[in-house]
């Protein structure tokens, strides 16, 4: 084994990103930069989404990896699609390590995007319609044995002919279903804060799909509210505003809860009432969709319910039936992301916390941020 | 490689096939997986991390010219790689450590400092090409071990306990999948062939045979896997075989008799679906 020496190598199993033109940013995350960009000959529009190598002291990211095998393997309606893999050559700019895109099929709104937006409109049907491509989306990836890990309204992706894909597989990785005696071990550093379930928050290590469920019943909640339900800020306030809507977490509504790492250590309020229902009644008059938001943000993963059993859930089987998207999508014609989104809402400046974002700076001081997200105030903020 | 006693009865059944040249670059890469080999089992990795890192070392090859690449490094990078893959998550100060080492038996172990450094640098800068030249594909298709447990477990119920439990049939069948790495028989064969070969090998060589096959409308092998013919099955021994034959020719360079040992036990712990 010696040392490497630096040359010039064609690789022609990988073509240069130089072949698409950059056209705009259209998002920023932890993980690199996302570019909408179009290819010289054929006019292609794609998305371009960087792979940050500079700081890697492993190598080649593993999250990249995973994101990379995962993407390869999904091939479905409302999975993105992973078009390409492109390159930049390596120079002395790069200290020779060039770097990486993933191309992905162009879409052109994110739900985050379109929720912020007041003049967009969706009707029950629609908002059915997307719901239905949400889960069989998820259903796909869970028969897959693939977790999300990463489930958010920026992370659900909209093309103009109204269909859903869900995205941004960074956080992405295969799993198994836990044995008896054989408990997995995965990182518990996952999911953006607001959407993370309980059991992540408790310390779950050996957690199953149910986590990406959970995920989905907050942006179902979100389709009505507009914003995110629950905006923690840091992982214990999260969970009190899980207790305050779920209900207290108890041994008596989760069964061995008392055994996850963090049940002693956090203060979990006790002698709440479960009031998801209750609490989200004044933006959603449809009692379908009560109780499956109610079913969906279930405490206890175990019990929570399927992606396969919401399918079957009569809201998708009721009147108004789900129905195309395409009609309401096409009168906008500018797209809609949550980086290009004009911060209408002061809230809007806040971000949650991802779990692999650095540390968070020092909080400013809370008379002069307005985000109505002190203890005190969080009733108010959906 | 592996355990003595199972090649020494391969040896009893199968006559020596006539001495025949082999190519240097065969060679070569022979030793190169021996090196590997080695190496997973010092870091304790699993057999389908291995399984996995050879297949990615064979694909760059069979990819990229050997004169232009030093082997070994692509060969650690390949175990990094796997790693990854297989989410088996490795240190790569470990594998650099474990790697000099093997290289350089008779040194001292490798100090943090320049080298050291200049390792690192090389391997990461090295995975960048071999999966730059894997399209960014570095697990392309599955591997034959969870197909080889499956088969195993199904004939396990075909053939009476007796024969079953009077010989190693198990180990040796994963024994001859492991091997089979040493040679680029993976690019090559379908993970369920190669599979089905080794168990037909491992019968063979302790003669135990499936109640009634000769008679069966379809044999054994059909059943696991209908695209698989006979003679594609004894093909895949005969390479197995020359790639035997092959060890016997190429000075074992870096195995020594303890790490031998460490194989065979891994062997035995890891070879257990009869259970």
């Amino acid at each position: 084994m010696a040392a490497y020496q630096r040359e010039v190598i064609d690789f022609p199993y990988c073509d240069e990103v130089s072949k698409y033109d950059k056209i705009v940013k259209i998002g920023q995350g932890t993980f690199g930069e996302v570019f909408k960009a179009r290819h010289h000959k054929t006019r292609k529009i794609v998305a371009l989404k960087k792979v940050l190598m500079e700081n890697e002291k492993e190598g080649f990211p593993i999250t990249a990896l995973r994101e990379i095998k995962i993407l390869k393997l999904l091939r479905h309606e409302n999975v993105v699609t992973l078009l390409e893999i492109c390159r930049t050559k390596a120079s002395a700019y790069n200290r020779y390590k060039g770097s990486i895109y993933l191309v992905f099929e162009f879409c052109e709104h994110d739900l985050a995007g379109l929720l912020s937006n007041v003049n967009v409109k969706f009707s029950l049907g629609e908002i059915k319609e997307a719901l239905k491509q949400l889960l069989n989306g998820l259903y796909y990836i869970h028969n897959n044995k693939v977790l999300h890990r990463d489930m958010k309204t920026a992370n659900i992706l909209l093309t103009k002919d109204g269909r859903l894909k869900l995205a941004d597989f960074g956080l992405a990785r295969a799993f198994s279903f836990p044995k008896a005696g054989q408990p997995n071990r995965y990182t518990n550093r996952v999911v953006t804060l607001w959407y993370r379930p309980p059991e992540l928050l408790l310390g779950e290590r050996n957690y199953t799909p149910a986590i990406d469920v959970w995920g989905a019943g907050c942006i179902m909640a979100e389709m009505w509210t507009r914003s995110p339900i629950m905006q923690g800020n840091t992982e214990q306030h999260q969970l009190t505003l899980i207790t305050h809507l779920c209900g207290s977490i108890t041994p008596e509504v989760w069964k061995d809860v008392d055994q996850l790492e963090l049940y002693h250590s956090l203060e979990l309020p006790k002698g709440q009432k479960r009031k998801v229902k209750d609490r989200l009644k004044s933006y959603v008059k449809d009692q379908y969709a009560l109780d499956l938001i109610d079913k969906l943000l279930g405490l206890d993963p175990k019990t929570r319910m399927t992606t396969d059993e919401a399918l079957n859930h009569d809201f998708f089987w009721e009147d108004p039936m789900p129905c195309s998207l395409t009609q309401m999508l096409s009168q906008h014609n500018q797209s809609m992301y949550e980086y290009l989104a004009p911060r209408r809402r002061i809230q809007q400046n806040h971000h949650p916390p991802h779990p692999h974002a650095p540390p968070a700076p020092p909080r400013q001081n809370p008379s002069t941020s307005k985000l109505g997200l002190n203890t005190a105030s969080f009733e108010k903020t959906y | 490689m592996m355990a003595a006693d199972s090649s020494s009865s391969l040896d009893n059944v199968k006559e020596q096939p006539p001495k025949s040249f082999i190519p240097t670059i065969k060679r070569l890469h022979f030793k190169v997986v021996q090196y590997m080999m080695e190496a997973c089992i010092k870091l304790k990795l699993d057999s389908t991390t291995s399984a996995s890192a050879c297949t990615i070392y064979h694909r760059f090859f069979s990819r990229c010219q050997a004169e232009d690449y030093d082997p070994y490094l692509i060969g650690a990078t390949a175990i990094y790689l796997a790693t990854k893959v297989e989410e088996q998550f490795c240190k790569l100060r470990d594998i650099i450590n474990v790697c000099y080492r093997i290289l350089h038996k008779n040194e001292s172990p490798l100090e943090i400092g320049k080298l050291y450094w200049d390792l690192r640098e090389s391997t990461v800068n090295c995975e960048l090409l071999v999966i730059r030249t894997l399209g960014y594909n570095p697990k392309a298709s599955d591997l034959p071990h969870k197909y080889l447990v499956h088969y195993l477990k199904s004939l396990q119920s075909w053939i009476d306990k007796d024969t079953w439990d009077s010989v190693p049939l198990c180990n040796t069948a994963w024994g001859f999948l492991r091997d089979s790495y040493h040679v680029d028989l993976c690019l090559r064969t379908k993970p369920q062939h190669l599979a089905i070969a080794c168990i037909y090998f491992a019968m063979e060589v302790y003669c135990v045979t499936v109640p009634y096959n000769d008679v069966a409308k379809i044999p054994w092998w059909k059943v696991f896997s209908e695209d698989i013919k006979l003679v594609r099955i004894e093909a895949i021994i005969s390479e197995l075989i020359d790639m035997y034959d092959m060890e016997t020719k190429v000075k074992p360079q870096a195995v020594t008799e303890n790490s031998n040992k460490t194989a065979t036990d891994s062997l035995n712990n890891t070879a257990t679906p009869s259970k």
